[in-house]
C-alpha cells in the first residue's frame, strides 16, 4: 500500500456557516484527483485544510497513517499551485524554481541539476533568467508548477491553476498537467469550477455541492450516471422534466414519455433527465418508422449555435425549451434551419430518472 | 513510489519556530512599545491635572477657565485654526482642482513646489513672514517704513496657511483625481451650465475629502508649536502655553491640564478626519480615468495664475530665509556674508562626530564644525535612526495588522493611528512627566528623542504600509510557507523585498520628520543634548534671526540631499503621500 491520504469525517464550520460537512474520501498514492463544483461549495476550503492553511473544525486528515491536522504546513511537504501563480516578483524564475531547494539547504550544485531538471520538464530553459512580469500568464504558471514539484513534494495540490488563463491556453496546459502527472506519477488534488476540465483530466472526479460530496467516480461514469438531478445538471448540460411515474412510463402532463426502467411502486413523482447529445433532431413529417411514437414530440428550431464538430439547438415544444446538441454532418442532411418545425426523439434508455423527492436515483 | 533517492535528505528545515508563535510576540512587543511609550505619558498627564496629592480635584481646571490670560489660549488657539482651516481648505480645493480637472500646463511643476513646505521645519514660515512683514521686515520697514507687523494673529494664520497647504493639497488631489469627471460630463451634457455643474455635482461628490482636509488642517494648526513661537508675538496659544507653564514657570500642573484641554479639539478633529478619509474612499470608484476634456482658454489662464499664486508664495518663503541667511544685515545691508552659519551661542558635543572632526579639523574651523554645529550632526544622527527603526517598526505592525490578523490585531491598529491624534507638545510634556525618573537610564538621552519621533509619527507609517502590503496577493506567503520556507524567512526574502519601495519612502518621511519636528522634542532636549531644529527657536529667541535662518537652511540642504541620494538609490521617490494626513 502507497502512501494514501485520507479524509475522516472532515468538517469546517465559519461560525455558524458549514463550508465542509463531514466529509469521507480515501486518495490512493500517484491518482489525480479532482474537486469540482460551484464556486462556494467548500472544495478550496478543502485543499487549505490539506495544506494547512485552514485549521479543521472537526474531523480527521490521515497521510501515510499519520494524523496530519495539526503539522505546520511548512512540514507537509505538499506542493500547491495557486490560480494567481504566486510567483515572487523579486526572484528570477531559476530562483523562483531553487527557492524551496534553498531553504532545505541543499547544496548549490544540486540545486543547479534539479533546477534544470525543472526546466526542462516545462521546455522554458531559456527564460530561466526573466522575472515572473517578463512571462506571459501561461508561462508563469508552468514555472509556478515545477516551483511547486521542485523540492518533490509527498502530494501536489492545485487550486483552480488555470482559471486565470484563456481558453486556448487553457486546455494545452492542462494536457501538460495531465503528462506531468501520468510522467512523474505524483499524486496530484486539483480543484476547478470547470467540470469539461475535470473530466478530461483527473483519474476520479469528486463533485461536490454545500460542503458535501455529492458523487465521487471516474469522469465517465459521473457524465453517464450522474446520481442527482444537481451532478446531471452540474456536470455538462441536462434537459429535465418533471413528471409522474407510472410503470414504464412517465406522464409530465403535456405528453407521455416511455422511459427504459421500470418504476416499483405505482405512481411517484420523479425527473427526467437527458444529455443534449442523446436527443435526436428530424425534419418535421419524416421520421424513421422504428422509433417509439410516444417518444417523438414536434418542436420550433429557435436558435442555432454552431459550436464546431455539433451545433447546439434550442428547441421550442409548445413552451417548453430543449437543448440538443447534433453532429453537423446530420445537421446539413437533415436540412434543420432556424424557424422551422422539426420532430425530436427522446430513446427510452437515454432518460436518467431521479426520484423527485430526494434528487437522486 | 519513493521520492526521489537525491531529494530524499533535504527535508524542510526541522527547526521551525511556528508561526503564531512569532506573531503573537511580534504582537506583543510592539503592543508593549505602544502602550509604555505612548498611553503611558498621555495617562501621566491627565493623573497630573486631576489629582493632587493621590486626591481627585478640578483645582487646576478651575485655575485655568478663572486665569483670563491664560483662558485666551484656548479661544486663541481655536480662533486661528478655524481661519487658517477655511482659508486653507478653499485655497487647496482650487489648487487641486485645477491640477486634475483641467488642462493646464506645469501640473509636475505645481505639485512639486506646493510639496516644498514638508522639508522645512513649520517654523520656516514664520522667519520669512517675519523677514517680510516683522519689526524689520523688508516690505514693512524697508518699502513702506511702516511701524505695522505681522506678528500675533495674523502672522500665525499666515504661516499656518503655507504650512499646512500641502497637507490639505494631498487628500483633495487624492479625491478630486478618484471622483469619476464623467459625472461632470453627463450633467453638462444634459444642459447644466459649467457652474451649476460644479456646485450640484463636482462640490458634493468632493465633500467628504474637503472636510476630511479641514479637519486635518485644524488638528496640524491647533497642535503646532514652531509658527506661534516664532510668530506669535504676546498672542498665546494652547501649544506654545503649555511650553510656557512648564518650562517658564514650573508648573507641570497647569501644563498638563491645558494639555489635557489641547487633547479634545485635536482628538476631535482626528477622529472627525479619520472618519471621512473612509468615507470619502468609499465613494471613490476603482475605474480608470476617462480622458480629461481639453478646458477652455480662460478656464486655463484663470487656473494657471490661480496655482502659481501659492506656489510663488511658497518660493517666497523658502527664498527669503535663504537669502536671510546669508545677508549681512537684513533688510538693511544685502552684502553676502557667510558669518551667520558660524553660528554665535551654540555649543556641544556630538557623539561620533565631534571627536571626528576635531581630529582632522583645527583652529575656527574646529571650533565651528567639530563643536557648534554638533546639534546638526546630532539630528541627522537622530534622523538616521529613526528612519530605519520608524519604517521598521511601523512595517512590521503594518505587517500584523494587514497579514497575520492575529487576535488583539485591531488594538494594535488602533494603537497605531493614535499618534497622530495627539499633539507634540502634550507628547513631549507626557515624556517629561512619565519618564523622569532616575532608574529609566534612556530620559536625558537621545534615544528617548529617537523613540518620541519614531511614536508621535507612527501614524503616517503605519497606513503607508497596510496600504502598501494590501498589494501583495495573499498566496504569494503562502507559496513560500508551502515551499517549507520558516516564518522568518518568508519575511526577509519574500515579504521585505516587495515592500522595499514603500519602506524606503517610509524612511525619508520619518528622516524628513526628525529633522524637522519641534514641538515634542523640544521638551527633551538638553543643554547636553541639542538639536539643529530646536536651536532654531533658541536662536530666534536669542534675537539672532540670521542664525535662525541660516540654521533653517541647512536642515533643508541635509533633507533635499537625502531625497535626492534615496532617488538615486531607488530610482524613485517624490513626496507623494508624505503629508501628516491619515
Amino acid at each position: 500500500m502507497g502512501r494514501n491520504l485520507r479524509l475522516e469525517n472532515l468538517t469546517k464550520t465559519f461560525g455558524t456557516l458549514t463550508a465542509v460537512d463531514h466529509v469521507n474520501l480515501e486518495i490512493e498514492e500517484g491518482e489525480f484527483i479532482c474537486f469540482l463544483g460551484p464556486s462556494g461549495c467548500g472544495k478550496t476550503t478543502i485543499l487549505r485544510m490539506i495544506t494547512g492553511f485552514e485549521t479543521v473544525t472537526e474531523g480527521k486528515i490521515i497521510f501515510d497513517g499519520k494524523v496530519i491536522n495539526d503539522l505546520l504546513p511548512q512540514k507537509r511537504e505538499f506542493g500547491i499551485v495557486f490560480q494567481s501563480y504566486a510567483l515572487f516578483p523579486n526572484m528570477r524564475v531559476e530562483e523562483n524554481i531553487a527557492f524551496g531547494l534553498k531553504v532545505r539547504k541543499m547544496p548549490k550544485k544540486m540545486i543547479a541539476e534539479r533546477v534544470d531538471q525543472m526546466l526542462d520538464l516545462i521546455g522554458l530553459r531559456d527564460w530561466r533568467n526573466l522575472y515572473p512580469a517578463q512571462l506571459s500568464g501561461g508561462q508563469q504558471q508552468r514555472v509556478a508548477l515545477v516551483r511547486a514539484l521542485a523540492p518533490d513534494p509527498q502530494v501536489l495540490l492545485l487550486d483552480e491553476p488555470l482559471s486565470a488563463l484563456d481558453a486556448k491556453i487553457r486546455v494545452r496546459l492542462r494536457a501538460e498537467v495531465k503528462r506531468l502527472q501520468q510522467e512523474l506519477k505524483k499524486t496530484m488534488i486539483y480543484v476547478t469550477h470547470d467540470q469539461e476540465e475535470a473530466l478530461s483530466i483527473a483519474d476520479r472526479v469528486v463533485v461536490m455541492e454545500t460542503g458535501q460530496f455529492r458523487q465521487v467516480g471516474k469522469p465517465i461514469d459521473i457524465y453517464k450516471f450522474p446520481v442527482s438531478s444537481f451532478v446531471a445538471d452540474f456536470v455538462g448540460t441536462s434537459n429535465f422534466f418533471k413528471g409522474h411515474r407510472t410503470d414504464n412510463c412517465v406522464n409530465t402532463g403535456k405528453r407521455k414519455f416511455k422511459v427504459a426502467q421500470s418504476g416499483s411502486i405505482p405512481e411517484e413523482e420523479v425527473f427526467l433527465a437527458i444529455r443534449p447529445e442523446k436527443i435526436e433532431v428530424f425534419k418535421y413529417g419524416e421520421p424513421p418508422a422504428h422509433l417509439e411514437r410516444s417518444n417523438l414530440v414536434p418542436g420550433r428550431i429557435d436558435v442555432v449555435t454552431f459550436l464546431g464538430a455539433a451545433v447546439r439547438l434550442v428547441i421550442n415544444m409548445d413552451g417548453e425549451e430543449v437543448i440538443s446538441d447534433v453532429i453537423e454532418k446530420d445537421f446539413e442532411q437533415r436540412q434543420l434551419r432556424q424557424g422551422e418545425e422539426a420532430l425530436l426523439y427522446f430513446p427510452p434508455e437515454a432518460f436518467i430518472i431521479y426520484r423527485a423527492r430526494e434528487g437522486s436515483q | 513510489m519513493n521520492r526521489l533517492e537525491t531529494l530524499k535528505d533535504y527535508s524542510a528545515p526541522t527547526t521551525i519556530i511556528s508561526d503564531r508563535l512569532m506573531t503573537g510576540m511580534t504582537l506583543g512587543f510592539l503592543l508593549a512599545v505602544l502602550t509604555f511609550f505612548m498611553l503611558y505619558p498621555v495617562y501621566d498627564i491627565c493623573r497630573l491635572s486631576f489629582f493632587k496629592e493621590g486626591m481627585f480635584t478640578l483645582k487646576n481646571y478651575a485655575a485655568y477657565f478663572t486665569n483670563p490670560r491664560i483662558f485666551r489660549s484656548l479661544t486663541n488657539s481655536v480662533y486661528v485654526s478655524l481661519i487658517t482651516m477655511v482659508i486653507t481648505t478653499v485655497l487647496a480645493f482650487f489648487f487641486a482642482y485645477g491640477l486634475t480637472r483641467t488642462t493646464i500646463g506645469g501640473k509636475e511643476i505645481f505639485y512639486t513646489i506646493s510639496t516644498f513646505p514638508l522639508i522645512a521645519p513649520s517654523i520656516i514660515q514664520g522667519l520669512a513672514l517675519i523677514l517680510l512683514f516683522g519689526r524689520n521686515g523688508l516690505i514693512t520697514r524697508y518699502l513702506f517704513q511702516t511701524d505695522w507687523n505681522i506678528y500675533g494673529a495674523t502672522g500665525i494664520v499666515a504661516a499656518e496657511c503655507l504650512y499646512c497647504f500641502p497637507n490639505a493639497l494631498f487628500i483633495l488631489y487624492t479625491t478630486l483625481s478618484a471622483v469619476d469627471t464623467r459625472l461632470d460630463e453627463a450633467a453638462q451634457s444634459l444642459g447644466a451650465s459649467a457652474l451649476k455643474t460644479f456646485y450640484k455635482v463636482t462640490l458634493p461628490s468632493a465633500k467628504y475629502g474637503i472636510a476630511s482636509a479641514a479637519a486635518l488642517v485644524f488638528n496640524l494648526t491647533i497642535t503646532d508649536f514652531g509658527v506661534p513661537v516664532v510668530i506669535g508675538g504676546n498672542y498665546n496659544v494652547l501649544a506654545t502655553e503649555i511650553y510656557q507653564q512648564v518650562i517658564g514657570m514650573q508648573r507641570f500642573d497647569l501644563g498638563a491640564t491645558i494639555s489635557v484641554i489641547l487633547l479634545m479639539p485635536s482628538v476631535g478633529a482626528f477622529l472627525l478626519n479619520y472618519y471621512l478619509t473612509k468615507k470619502s474612499y468609499a465613494l471613490i470608484s476603482g475605474q480608470a480615468r476617462p480622458f480629461l476634456q481639453p478646458s477652455r482658454p480662460f478656464k486655463r489662464w484663470a487656473f494657471t495664475i490661480y496655482c502659481w499664486i501659492p506656489c510663488i508664495l511658497i518660493l517666497i518663503v523658502f527664498a527669503s530665509v535663504f537669502l536671510g541667511s546669508f545677508v549681512k544685515t537684513w533688510p538693511y545691508d544685502f552684502s553676502l556674508t557667510l558669518k551667520h552659519f558660524d553660528f554665535p551661542s551654540l555649543g556641544g558635543y556630538a557623539p561620533l562626530w565631534t571627536k571626528f572632526w576635531a581630529s582632522i579639523l583645527d583652529g575656527e574651523w574646529q571650533s565651528m564644525i567639530a563643536y557648534k554645529y554638533a546639534p546638526i550632526w546630532n539630528s541627522f544622527w537622530v534622523a538616521i535612526l529613526v528612519a530605519i527603526g520608524g519604517a521598521l517598526l511601523t512595517l512590521l505592525a503594518g505587517y500584523i495588522v494587514e497579514k497575520k490578523k492575529p487576535r488583539g490585531d485591531q488594538v494594535l491598529y488602533t494603537l497605531s493611528v493614535l499618534p497622530a491624534a495627539i499633539p507634540g507638545t502634550v507628547m513631549g510634556l507626557g515624556y517629561i512627566l512619565a519618564f523622569n525618573k532616575p532608574y529609566y537610564f534612556f530620559y536625558g538621552t537621545f534615544w528617548i528623542i529617537i523613540i518620541n519621533i519614531i511614536i508621535c509619527n507612527f501614524t503616517l507609517g503605519v497606513l503607508s504600509s497596510i496600504a502598501n502590503l494590501k498589494q501583495i496577493d495573499k498566496s504569494i506567503e503562502e507559496a513560500s510557507v508551502s515551499l517549507g520556507a520558516n516564518p522568518i524567512t518568508t519575511f526577509t526574502r519574500v515579504v521585505f523585498p516587495l515592500t522595499k519601495t514603500a519602506f524606503f519612502s517610509n524612511a525619508i518621511f520619518f528622516f524628513m520628520r526628525a529633522m524637522t519636528t519641534i514641538s515634542a522634542v523640544i521638551f527633551l532636549v538638553s543643554a547636553k543634548v541639542k538639536l539643529a531644529a530646536i536651536e532654531i527657536i533658541f536662536l530666534d529667541i536669542d534675537g539672532r534671526t540670521a542664525s535662525a535662518n541660516a540654521m533653517c537652511t541647512i536642515i533643508i540642504v541635509i533633507v533635499v540631499g537625502m531625497l535626492v541620494a534615496m532617488r538615486l538609490i531607488t530610482g524613485k521617490a517624490g513626496l507623494k503621500g508624505m503629508s501628516a494626513s491619515a
